[in-house]
């Protein structure tokens, strides 16, 4: 089968590049095996957070201060202003809706009730400056449902001078969830909160809220679009935000359904559940086809490759007891030193290994060998150099190097 | 300083509550003393709960240790009875492999016999077919009555037992001194680690269980007890590879058994001797990672691709004989000391050496001399008297009365806390289950909180099992710390989360790689990414590991 563009991982820069391409009428597949980041998201995107352990106000000033390896420093600074004014729009042509300026970070609420800097912020998801309207805020959880934190997020409230309510709801399509204790996780009520059960969740909300003069409720509605959450809003009528979950991320599976459902529309082929098992790479240093999984022995060809891979996660990157590896093409991983030296002894202390993912030159091509790799880019948390956690910029990567990329292959035809 | 007197004295104080301490806490309050028993930290926080939890039939010891071996098969024997749900009778093998010497099985069988230990060479064919994960090279193998033991909930049943018998328990209470006047012991000086608040409290005697702590304790009477701190480090694998016991068939050496237990399985250990200023903080090597796969693959060869969830290593107290300060002539067997006749101290005594596995024996030396000392005549009992939990029942009838079979979650719990389970709240709001991987539900967090002397999370792990399985409380942790909130506030449930999680890091660091390390990572998302802990203690202290 032959595309003018494959892509190696279907999490958000794999969507994000692949969705750019088949808007400028290109043939384009993604292979997708199926895990990503977005399976935690926070409802939130990170573009720059935080530097050598200080806050950052303006994420575009601050990308300037950052090491030559990061991804941000390859794109330079003019670059990275460029394509972040474009993600608010290119989110809302696939049906997110984002909000929160440019050029200065926010807050969000945490489900323990912290906050931490963010650059984007869904629609439907409360920040801190929201917040500031609020006399009285009712938290709204629902019965059996362990992955939010109420009585943490109470606290959060009282801090900011708020004054909170916590209660809990249930309707017949919870209780009915409720008796397979394995059910209760936020995507598996976010799949029931449609139609009637949504109307019986929003008349348990209101009934709860009292007089309050908004609403948080853990991030349970909304799967596959905003539409059902734009109907809780409409039913409620009271302002009404989402707070995130702890895995599994109904916000994170809205956004991965919406760029793919949008991907599929523009004529993208999504391959779901499938896996690159390998490719060859030619004596010009160019990749000849791909194989995966499914497909088996039939060779994928494309004109260019993206590896838009995660990192350990995802399986972009691998670790055994002594190495490190990229599975698909064996490409160079940059690693410090042994084992010993991958970790720190405090768990949320800056854990080298975090650090850790393919090599890269200047125009993210991948090298093999100390060689570049031609015809195959590398996008999003697969390449190294940089610390997304720590740093408050998991997503902001993600969707900076996939639009930077996709527009480098559109301008090379 | 202030130091507050309570008013209660006891007949006897027991310090340290691993296997031992808590046994010897069940025997002396059954034969009607007034029993305290203190521990520094938590329940089996020291080399009880950092073993195999093998239940030796005593066969690995009856080439080289005739007495070692015969205690252990009598103990086997009597835990099976006693303790049943904290037992699972695995049965074990010692296999040869082509390296080794078939010779040496024919020593071992007849030492076993000598031993009073029903080993049976079976054909390795036979052997393969009952247990598949044994590598398919050997050439002998024996068959001996091991099995499986939970030390948790062996000691908390131990535990339970002595309260029912009327002992007070505290942990958390660590010996600050010993009340020491004119040669005599007459109780302890505790600090209570939560306050630091420091109390007295009077006793006719003083029982030093202290395992390799024991050491320091006994040093607070002026008396010297030449202990050789010998480090042991296992790997935990993420699910039961073999459901025989699998020992190799030679003097024992590094990682040569493989012990299925409750949902995983283990191998160990390596043994070195460490420092004694190094055991309150064992950290299992990368060297000592590699020889446990190594060795650990002779046996059973999917180990190499199997997940290992985590590695970590205890320190076996072993006891220099009194005329030996070199230490060369260690002693592998219980040593009960009467410091009256050995150093002119009245009112103290010390029980060490020894192992899980003889700990009720341990408990018995211990108590019988207490009660030589302070004149009362009482038989033990504890050998025959069914521990809580482990009453005697018939589940095909129990079964029978369900309309339908137990569901997996009941059955997590049955085999948790057996009899007792009954005591755990039940209802639709109850049963949410908060460990997915182990199915500990909110019903028996509750229940432990309320009887099993739960403060913080690894507690809670000891007594349920929690953050145990596969995703090692990436998910279940945040969900339990909610539940302990309510009960001790949220700034504590935080601060013990974080230490949690740190707790859960130390043994996943050492073999964080594959899918371990994909676990780390998915872990530090949660709670640092998407729940913004990390930053309410700069540097989180991991007590209590």
């Amino acid at each position: 089968m032959k595309y003018d563009i494959i892509i190696i991982g279907g999490g958000l820069s794999g969507l994000v590049a692949g969705l750019s391409l088949a808007k400028e009428n290109k043939r384009v597949a993604i292979v997708s095996l199926g895990q990503s980041a977005l399976h935690f998201s926070s409802g939130s995107l990170g573009l720059l957070g935080t530097v050598d352990g200080k806050a950052v106000e303006d994420p575009l000033e601050a990308v300037k201060t950052l090491p030559a390896e990061h991804p941000y420093s390859m794109l330079g600074a003019e670059r990275v202003k460029e394509l972040a004014v474009k993600v608010k729009p290119f989110f809302a042509d696939a049906g997110i809706t984002l909000r929160g300026e440019d050029s200065r970070n926010s807050e969000r609420m945490t489900p323990m009730g912290e906050f931490k800097r963010c650059w984007l912020t869904l629609d439907d998801f409360i920040t801190r400056e929201d917040l500031s309207k609020y006399k009285k805020v009712a938290v709204v959880s629902v019965l059996s449902f362990l992955d939010f934190y109420p009585d943490f997020v109470a606290s959060g409230l009282r801090k900011l001078g708020i004054e909170p309510s916590v209660s809990y709801v249930t309707t017949p399509e919870i209780d009915r969830l409720r008796r397979s204790t394995a059910e209760m996780r936020a995507t598996s009520i976010g799949r029931q909160l449609h139609g009637k059960a949504l109307d019986e969740f929003a008349d348990a909300v209101m009934k709860a809220a009292g007089d309050a003069d908004a609403i948080l409720i853990p991030c349970v509605v909304g799967m596959d679009d905003e539409e059902p959450v734009k109907a809780l809003r409409a039913k409620v009528g009271k302002p009404l935000y989402c707070v995130a979950t702890t895995p599994m991320s109904v916000a994170g599976q809205r956004m991965q359904t919406q760029l793919r459902r949008r991907f599929e529309r523009l004529g993208g082929t999504y391959l779901l559940g499938d896996n690159v098992t390998d490719g060859r790479i030619s004596e010009n240093g160019e990749i000849e086809y791909i194989h995966t999984v499914n497909i088996g022995d039939e060779k994928l060809v494309a004109d260019s490759y993206i590896l838009a891979s995660g990192d350990f996660f995802s399986r972009g990157i691998i670790a055994e007891p002594h190495r490190i590896y990229e599975p698909v093409f064996g490409l160079d991983v940059d690693v410090d030193g042994d084992r010993d030296k991958w970790f720190d002894r405090n768990f949320f202390a800056e854990q080298p290994y975090m650090k850790f993912g393919v090599a890269v030159s200047d125009d993210f091509h991948p090298l093999k060998d100390g060689k570049t790799v031609k015809n195959l880019y590398a996008v999003g948390s697969v390449i190294g150099g940089h610390n997304a956690l720590k740093e408050e910029s998991g997503a902001g990567t993600a969707v900076l190097t996939a639009l930077h990329v996709a527009d480098k292959i559109l301008k090379n035809n | 300083m202030n130091t507050q007197q309570t008013p209660k004295a006891y007949d006897v104080i027991i310090i340290g509550a691993g296997a031992t301490g808590a046994g010897t806490a069940r025997d002396c309050a059954m034969r009607g003393l007034s029993t305290l028993l203190v521990e520094r930290l938590d329940f089996t926080a020291g080399a009880t709960g950092r073993n195999h939890g093998l239940l030796h039939s005593g066969a690995r010891y009856a080439v080289t240790d005739g007495e070692s071996a015969s205690e252990c098969i009598k103990e086997n024997m009597i835990l099976r009875r006693i303790a049943r749900n904290c037992v699972e009778d695995t049965g074990g093998f010692f296999v040869t492999l082509p390296e080794d010497d078939l010779d040496y099985q024919k020593l071992f069988v007849e030492s076993c016999h000598k031993a009073g230990i029903n080993a049976e060479a079976v054909d390795p064919k036979l052997a393969l077919q009952m247990e598949p994960a044994i590598n398919k090279d050997i050439i002998g193998a024996v068959k001996v009555p091991d099995g499986a033991v939970d030390p948790f909930r062996l000691t908390t049943a131990n535990v339970i037992d002595a309260q029912r018998h009327g002992a007070d328990v505290m942990t958390y209470h660590k010996v600050e001194d010993l009340l020491l006047t004119n040669g005599r012991v007459h109780g302890v000086t505790l600090r209570d680690a939560r306050t630091g608040e420091l109390k007295n409290i009077e006793a006719r005697l003083v029982i030093n269980a202290g395992g390799i702590w024991g050491h320091e304790i006994a040093a607070k009477a002026g008396i010297r007890i030449n202990m050789f701190p010998a480090k042991g480090a296992l790997l935990i694998f993420g699910h039961r590879v073999n459901n025989i016991v699998i020992n190799r068939c030679r003097k024992p050496s590094d990682a040569d058994i493989l012990v299925p237990g409750d949902t995983i399985s283990l191998i160990g250990t390596t043994s070195s001797r460490v420092p004694y200023d190094s055991v309150d903080n064992m950290e299992v090597t990368q060297e000592e990672v590699d020889i446990l796969l190594r060795e650990g693959m002779q046996i059973a060869p999917s180990l190499a691709y199997t997940r290992i969830l985590r590695a970590y290593a205890g320190v076996r107290p072993l006891v220099a004989a009194d005329n030996d300060p070199s230490g060369r002539s260690i002693s592998r067997g219980i040593v009960c000391l009467d410091h009256a006749k050995r150093d002119g101290v009245e009112g103290f005594i010390t029980i060490t050496g020894g192992k899980l596995m003889t700990y009720r024996l341990m408990a018995e030396w211990a108590t019988n001399m207490a009660c030589e000392k302070l004149g009362v005549d009482a038989k033990c009992e504890t050998a025959e008297k069914y521990l809580p939990g482990s009453e005697p029942e018939n589940r095909e009838e129990r079964e029978k009365s369900h309309t339908i079979a137990l569901s997996t979650e009941q059955l997590a719990i049955e085999g948790r806390h057996g009899s007792l389970s009954s005591q755990i709240p039940k209802d639709i709001n109850d049963d949410a289950m908060v460990c997915e991987c182990e199915k500990v539900s909110v019903g028996e967090i509750k229940y432990a909180i309320d009887k099993l002397h739960v403060n913080n999370l690894v507690n809670l792990r000891r007594r349920t099992r929690l953050g145990m399985g596969t995703c090692q409380g990436s998910i279940c942790a945040c969900r339990a710390s909610a539940i302990m909130s309510k009960r001790f506030g949220q700034t504590a449930a935080l601060t013990d989360l974080e230490s949690f999680v740190n707790e859960r890091w130390k043994g996943m660091r050492p073999v964080a790689w594959g899918q371990t390390l994909v676990e780390a990572e998915f872990s530090a998302w949660i709670y640092e990414g998407v729940c913004g802990l990390g930053n309410i203690n700069e540097k989180t202290i991991c007590d209590n590991k």
